[in-house]
């Protein structure tokens, strides 16, 4: 009898927790993120953050080391081929002035914000994404530091996401490789089209817009583009896009024009590693204070 | 203090310490990818140790904890999956489930199995359809190594769960059949 009273209490609890959650779950999801649940979301988050950032600075050589010793092999590898880069780049960079100079021009004749004009925030991940379905990372600092929901996030390779949420003393970056991230990029030849995340172990789908509007309004059709591996895609940064123009998102790894089709099928890896961030840089910019300058 | 609201503060600050170190240290021990869950690992001992009342209250607050952690699925989705891996197994442990030492291995390795395909497909049948956006193979790796990752961790886990769930209302109900001295209400 003690047997059968226990699981029909066990029953009662499972019921009343499940529909507990359930109730949780379609708040969370009627609130679009302006709910109650975002706020207790946000406190948590802001609670949590010291006992985090404690956390990492104390446990961060333990997983440094056994990071280490799990890649050990790759990152000799990885080691090299970095060498090999800083030396191409080293010439690449006395290119590129001029090249920066002349695109600088360029959007300032068409009135569009260049990334480098744009005022940052440098902030420290104090949790490099600890779920396998979340691509996201979360830093020490947030409102109190001029951060808000949709500002651009760098890294030293470029683009690595976008803030989707902030409290006051942390916020939680969307990554690129994200399956719900979009950003509006320009490829070589003058294209544009966005990319699009598709996880975190593929590359990001590039999708080309074929119409392309000119500095003076005008709308002209352009060829599909020829593009090669290694290309260098950039945000294109276009009215009511949500990046300023200029950053440099990736590279491509694929462009191929399958049989019956007009338009080449193009993928492209984040120029930023997204492993294992550590600092990242916050553009203090969002498009409504660039329609507000414009 | 009674030793069951003792054992209750010790194992709300063990659930509150493995959400600090799974969200400090959780991406560091990513093999091919895929980071450890140590929480369900939580959950399973809860389950094992405490039967199927104390593994849905320990893995519904330990799922929404792990909730306010992320940013792209709703608040309850962990809750209601961690909730429903903890009843389980401790439902099948009082019914099933034979006391042995490869059992805790194996239950982690399940249960986290289970765990992330629930989580997968509730949260697709909710509309989370991002969850499934890097595809099935993904899915899959994730499904093997945190499986994996879980067998590794339930020994330890275990044995800190064990101690700190000394005295619980929860164990002491699930070793209650077993042990005729002590009367059954």
């Amino acid at each position: 009898m003690a047997v059968y009273r226990r699981s029909f209490r066990t029953r009662n609890v499972l019921a009343i927790l499940v529909l507990a959650a359930l109730t949780l779950i379609t708040i969370d999801a009627r609130s679009n993120g302006h709910g109650v649940l975002t706020n207790i979301r946000s406190k948590v988050s802001d609670g949590f953050s010291p006992l985090q950032r404690a956390t990492h600075a104390a446990l961060a050589p333990i997983g440094n080391f056994l990071t280490g010793a799990v890649d050990y092999g790759s990152l000799r590898s990885e080691n090299q081929h970095l060498r090999d880069q800083v030396a191409g780049l080293q010439a690449e960079a006395i290119r590129a002035a001029s090249a920066e100079q002349a695109a600088q021009q360029v959007l300032k004749d068409a009135g569009l914000p260049f990334a480098g004009n744009v005022p940052g925030v440098t902030a420290q991940v104090i949790d490099n994404g600890s779920s396998n379905f979340d691509n996201s990372v979360t830093i020490n600092k947030g409102r109190a530091s001029g951060i808000a929901p949709g500002q651009p996030v760098l890294s030293a390779g470029g683009l690595v996401g976008s803030v989707v949420s902030a409290s006051s003393h942390a916020a939680t970056i969307r990554l690129i490789v994200d399956p719900s991230f979009v950003a509006g990029v320009a490829l070589p030849g003058g294209n544009l089209g966005y990319a699009q995340g598709q996880g975190a172990t593929h590359a990001l789908k590039v999708t080309v817009i074929a119409q392309h509007t000119g500095g003076t309004g005008s709308s002209v059709q352009l060829p599909p583009p020829t593009l090669k591996v290694g290309d260098p895609v950039i945000t294109s940064g276009l009215k009511y896009e949500n990046f300023p123009a200029g950053i440099p998102v990736g590279q491509v790894t694929r462009a191929v024009v399958p049989p019956g089709a007009s338009e080449p099928d193009i993928t492209m890896t984040p120029l930023a590693s997204l492993n294992n961030l550590d600092f990242v840089q916050i553009l203090l910019w969002s498009p409504q204070t660039s329609s507000a300058a414009g | 203090m009674s030793p069951h609201v003792a054992a209750r503060l010790r194992i709300t600050l063990l659930v509150l310490a493995v959400s600090v170190v799974q969200t400090a240290l959780g991406s560091d021990l990513r093999i091919m990818g895929v980071a450890p869950d140590l929480m369900v690992v939580v959950v399973i001992c809860a389950g094992l140790t405490g039967g199927a009342e104390a593994g849905a209250w320990v893995g519904f607050w330990s799922g929404l904890l792990m909730d306010m952690f992320l940013s792209s699925t709703p608040v309850g989705l962990s809750a209601l999956t961690y909730c429903l891996v903890g009843a389980s197994i401790g439902a099948l442990k009082s019914s099933v489930l034979q006391e042995h030492r490869g059992l805790l291995p194996v239950a982690g390795f399940v249960g986290t199995a289970v765990a992330v395909m629930l989580f997968v497909v509730v949260g697709d049948v909710l509309g989370q359809t991002q969850l499934l956006g890097a595809g099935r193979s993904w899915l899959i790796r994730v499904v093997v190594i945190e499986s994996l990752w879980s067998m590794v961790l339930a020994l330890s886990i275990g044995f800190v769960y064990t101690r700190a769930a000394r005295g619980s209302v929860g164990t002491e109900r699930f070793r209650a059949p077993a042990n005729p001295a002590v009367p059954t209400r």
